[in-house]
Order: structure tokens, then sequence, then C-alpha cells
């Protein structure tokens, strides 16, 4: 079989798991709750959410992959047969996370993160240079020390549980029944666990060393997964049990702790952005600004704060994966990812160029990108809330991060390309991915379609209730 | 009985802690194991569980047999050194593996303040045992010691489920079998491809990625 025949296969496939997603959503967005297998599977709108938003990314990378892979076979970057076990291997990723959003018990739900880190350290060290395989061994096992002591919280989770109330279960909808009764202290101790360990796959800084590295090193399909939905898995883990902290604490435990990681890792991103000389360790660093965005907007919380949280989730899986595409065409077609020797993309590639472009001013934070529309509204809330420490200081830092990410783009972007430059290919897959994605965080900057906005006011209810 | 079977888990680990060379540490993890098999047969044989019992032959199968296997086959073909490469010698080492032990104590008896003696050695024995895999992973040069140090973590977490809340459900219980079984492969073929690129397998050496 033709690679390209494999490719476009695999992107009808995820076509349809996407379609699925949605009607899943419509679903649970109908019956509120919906179980199976056992109360095996539990999906709420929170799942639902979840779900959507990484079927849209599988979709896209799928897509782009048809292209991206095909050519890496004829340079001979990889094998025919390497190009096969890639496919493989992006399924199981994709279906491992996927898993992630569905399962109702903490312990699965902590084995599937793992499993997710397992399959993409194959996805990191895929080109077996000295670089991406020093990469995947700092991704296993700085993500997998981060995940025992999630294990240890999970644990310990369980026991703050079985120590007032006697429940011996893991399942989340049980102990969500029992939360208001579960030891505090206990709670408190465990989430400091849960926090740290699933923050390190979730990129929070200071955990957060093993994301530049993977995210630069891994094939250009894959970095945009790793950076627009895996990190979302694990902040769909900590959600998951900060509802549960909310209910048997009670205060702003929860979302203090997560406001302070949150700008930890805004100060990171914009201390080493300013510093990047690799086009894809820059966009990594982006994300560490981005999930800190997040963890703030969660941490400040409300209906309003959270719904800007998610909203900003979303526009950043959008937007981040766009950019992961480009830049990998981009490294592809100069052949060289060094921020200092790439030139004038809008001449050379004005395709891509354009889209870079866009998707520069949009994580930016300009208007009228949607990332602007949930940057403000976080802000909005945090106002709101009186919390004018953490607004500031989030301003500050988004502005830092946003002046040296438009400066070392736009040399990029604009400028005089080497002699000898290919005229840009324009393949249907990659520009289908592009487009798609393009069109999502324009528009969604304007105005929020009907069922996305139910879908996300139900998923912020969740977490709020 | 089950405290002497925890404070024989807890010596194993201090020896894995002492020793400078690769098959200690293999051995080491073994014997741990092995412990923690007894512990669970104990508990499956008192209460007469086939739950616990298949959780306890799981762990003869896998924990004892399996992955120590795979871990010395691993050390013969990389054909590395013995040498762990210790960046703290033994004594410096077993006088931190006794303050992490301390420190797990002090733990237990301020923060948790738990209701009963055994249950307090437990955890702050399980504890002490998984910040001690850390240390391993964190203090010796060679990629294996972070695969046995990551393991020894997955131990301890083991002894602390069993002995606070009677074990994790079944299903998870498996699942969490399935995935240590898998990363130890996984990691393994890393470092095979680390020894093969590389031609050492010190990860301390690895510095290509900064910034």
């Amino acid at each position: 079989m033709k690679l390209r025949t494999a490719g476009w296969i695999n992107a009808a496939l995820h076509f349809a798991v996407f379609a699925l997603a949605l009607f899943l959503a419509r679903a649970v967005l109908h019956a509120g709750v919906v179980r199976f297998a056992f109360n095996f599977f539990y999906l709420d709108a929170l799942s639902a959410f979840f779900i959507v938003v990484i079927a849209l990314v599988d979709l896209a990378s799928a897509l782009f992959s048809v292209e991206y892979i095909a050519k890496e076979e004829e340079k001979g970057a990889i094998t025919y047969k390497r190009a096969l076990i890639y496919y493989l291997l992006f399924n199981l990723f994709t279906f491992s996370m996927i898993f992630v959003a569905m399962v109702n018990n903490l312990g699965m739900l902590w084995a599937a993160v793992e499993v997710t880190t397992l399959v993409s350290a194959f996805l990191v060290g895929f080109y077996n240079t000295k670089h991406s395989v020093e990469a995947a061994w700092k991704y296993i096992i700085i993500c997998s020390v981060g995940i025992v002591l999630a294990l240890l919280g999970t644990i310990l989770f369980s026991y703050a549980a079985s120590m007032t109330t006697g429940l011996k279960s893991l399942n989340w909808s049980d102990l969500l029944a029992v939360a208001g009764r579960m030891d505090p202290n206990m709670v408190r101790i465990a989430f400091v666990f849960i926090l740290v360990g699933y923050g390190t796959k979730a990129g929070l800084a200071p955990m957060h060393n093993w994301l530049p590295d993977a995210h630069s090193q891994a094939i250009a399909p894959i970095s945009a997964l790793l950076s627009g939905v895996l990190l979302k898995t694990a902040v769909y883990a900590i959600i998951r049990f900060g509802i549960i902290v909310d209910l048997a604490v009670g205060g702003r435990y929860f979302g203090h702790l997560m406001v302070l990681l949150g700008l930890i890792s805004l100060f990171i991103a914009a201390v080493f952005v300013l510093v990047q000389k690799d086009i894809k360790r820059l966009l990594a660093y982006s994300s560490i600004e981005h999930l800190g965005i997040i963890a703030v907007g969660l941490g400040i919380g409300g209906p309003l704060g959270v719904y800007a949280a998610l909203l900003h989730l979303f526009n950043h899986a959008v937007t981040k994966s766009l950019m992961f595409f480009c830049a990998g065409d981009i490294v592809s077609a100069y052949n060289r990812h060094n921020l200092n020797s790439i030139r004038g993309v809008l001449k050379s590639m004005p395709f891509t160029g354009f889209m870079l472009a866009a998707g520069t001013l949009a994580l930016s934070g300009f208007p009228p990108f949607s990332l602007f529309i949930s940057e403000f509204l976080i802000v909005t809330a945090a106002f709101l809330k009186g919390s004018y420490l953490a607004a500031a200081l989030m301003l500050a830092f988004i502005v830092a991060v946003s002046c040296a990410f438009i400066y070392h783009l736009s040399r990029v972007i604009f400028g005089r390309p080497p002699a000898g430059m290919p005229p840009e290919a324009s393949p249907a897959g990659t520009r289908l991915a592009l487009v798609m994605l393009f069109i999502l965080f324009c528009a969604l900057g304007i105005f929020i379609p009907g069922p996305v906005n139910s879908l996300i006011v139900s998923a912020a209810e969740v977490i709020t209730r | 009985m089950e405290i002497y079977i925890i404070f024989g888990i807890l010596t194993l680990t201090y020896v894995m802690v002492v020793t400078k060379r690769v098959r200690g540490l293999i051995t080491g993890f073994q014997f741990q194991s092995f412990f923690l098999f007894l512990l669970t047969a104990v508990e499956a044989w008192s209460g007469r569980s086939i739950e616990l019992g298949t959780v306890a032959a799981l762990l003869l199968l896998v924990k004892v047999i399996g992955i120590p296997q795979l871990l010395s086959r691993m050390t013969d073909r990389v054909r590395a050194s013995e040498d762990l490469g210790l960046i703290l010698n033994s004594q410096l080492s077993l006088v931190s593996g006794l303050l992490l032990t301390y420190l797990s104590w002090l733990f237990y008896s301020y923060v948790v303040r738990g209701h009963n003696l055994t249950e307090g050695i437990a955890l702050s024995a399980s504890l002490s045992i998984i910040l001690m895999g850390l240390f391993l992973m964190i203090f010796r040069m060679k990629a294996l010691s972070q695969i046995v140090g990551l393991l020894t973590m997955e131990n301890g977490i083991f002894l602390l489920a069993s002995s606070l809340s009677g074990g994790m459900p079944f299903i998870v219980e498996i699942a969490i079998f399935f995935d240590v079984l898998m990363s130890v492969i996984i990691l393994g073929m890393f470092v095979y491809r680390i020894n093969k690129l590389f031609t050492h397998v010190d990860v301390s050496r690895m510095t290509h990625l900064r910034g």
C-alpha cells in the first residue's frame, strides 16, 4: 500500500472518531451523565468537552500526517516500515488520550495517563538520533516519576475517603458523593502529590523540564498532539481531583495552588521564550505560558473563570497545533530549526507563512483571534473576584512573552529567503488541516456558536457545581 | 508478622541504596519484590481472597521473576561496566536513606497523626521506600539505576496501598502491573538505543539538550 493511501485511510478513521465525539457530546448534553460498562465509563459534559478537543486535534494531525510522513519517507529520514509503525503508534496514542477522558475509576485514569507517556515516548524518539533519544529518555523518566507521585496522591486520596466514611472505591462518582465527609487534612496532602504528579505531565513549571525537549524532538504532527492535547489530558486529571478537593476542603485551597503554579509557569515562559534559538522549542515554551494561563483561569474559578479557562484550553489546542504544523513544514523545507537562520517564510512559502503569521498574532493574544477573547475573560474574572495581583502579574508576563514571541517569529516570517528554495508544495491534506484550524481560531474570536457554547458552559458547571 | 515483612522490605531498600554494583541493585529489587509477594500472600491466605491471591501470583511472576530477568539480560547485552557510578558514596547514601526514613516518620507523626502504630509504621516505611527510590534515580549515573529506582518507588506505592486501604481495586491493580511491565520493556528498548548511539549508558553525560 502507498503511504499516502494509508495516511488518508487513517485520516478518514479519525474523521469518523471526531464525528462520533460530536455525537457523544450531544448525547451527554442531552442526558447529563452517560455511564456504561458497569459504571466503568463515566461521561459528563467535562469528559465530552475534552473528548471533542482531543478528537479535533487528532483529526487535524492525521490530515497533516498524510503528506508529512510520505515526504519523510521519500527523503529517507524514515523507512516504509517505520512509517507504518508511526501510524500504529499514532492510533494507540490518540486512543489512550480519549480513554483518559472516559474512565470513571481514578486508578484507571492513572494507568491511562501512564500509557499515553509510554506510547508517545516512542514518537518522541522516533528519528532515533542522539538528540531525540535523549529527549525521549528524559521525557519518559521525568513523567514516570511524576506519575508515580500522582499514584501516591491517588492512594492517599482514597485513604482520606476510607478513613472517615469507610468507602472502598476509587470511582470518581463514588468519591464525589462522599466528598463533603472526607478527611480534609489528608485531602490537602494528597492533592499536593496529585498536583506535582499530573502537573509534571501538564508541563506546569517548575516540573516542566522535559517539555521543551520532547516537543522539539518529536515528529512534527506528534509535537502538535503533545502540545495541543496531551498536556490537556493531565489538566483534565487535575480538574477531576480539584472538583473533589473543592468540596472536601472548601475555601480556596485548590484555587490558590493553581494560581500559584500558573503564575510560576508564566514567569518561566517569559524568561525562556526570550532566549530561544530553536523554532520548536520556542513553541514549546509558549505552551508552558498558555498552560499557565489555563491554570490561573481554573484557579480564579467561578463560572466565568472556569468557562474562560476551558475556552482558552480549546483555543490553545487549535492554535498551537497549527503552529507546530507550520513549524514542521518550515523545518523540513529549510532543513534547519535555528531561529537565526530561517528567514523570509512569507516569500518562499506564502501559504505556510500566512498561517504562521496569523498563528503568531493569535498566540500573542491579539484580537480578533479567539485566544484574545479567552485571555480577556480570564482577566475579567480575576478583576471581578478581586484577584488584582494575580491579574496584573499574568498580564505583565503575557506581554513579556508576546513581545519576545513576535520578535522571534517576525524575523522568521519576513526578510529575504535563502537563494535556491524550491517552490512551496501545497498538498491537500496539509492545506485541509491548516485551513480547518485557521477557520476555528478566527471564527471563535468573533462569535461562539450555540452548541460549542453550551458544551463549554455545561463542562464549566461540572467543575463549579 | 506483617511488621517483620515490612521491616525486611525497608532493610532491603537500604541494601539497594548502599550497593555499588548493578547486579546488587537488581538482586535487591528482586528480594524486595519477593517480600512484597510474601506480604500479599499472607494477606490473601488470611482473608481467603482469590483476588489478592491473583495479585500475589502476578507479583511473583512479574516483579520477582520477569523484571529482574529482563534487567540482568539488559546488563549483559549493553556490556556496561558493573559500576553504578555513585554520585554520593555508599556511606553518605546510607545516611541519606536513614534520614529519609526519619523524615517519613516525622511526616507521619506530625501531619497524618494516624490511629494505630502498625498503620503508622507501614505508612512511613512505604513513604521512605518511595523517597529512596527517587534518591536512587537522582544519585546514580547509569540508566539502569533510574529504571530500578522507578520500580522501587512503585514497590513503595504498592506497599502503601496494601497497608492503608487494603489494596487497590482488582482491575486497577492489574492495569498497574501491565503499566509497570510495559514501562520496563520500553525503558529497556531505550537503554539499547542509548547504548548504540552514545556508546555508553551514563545518563549524567547526556547533556545535548539545554535551555
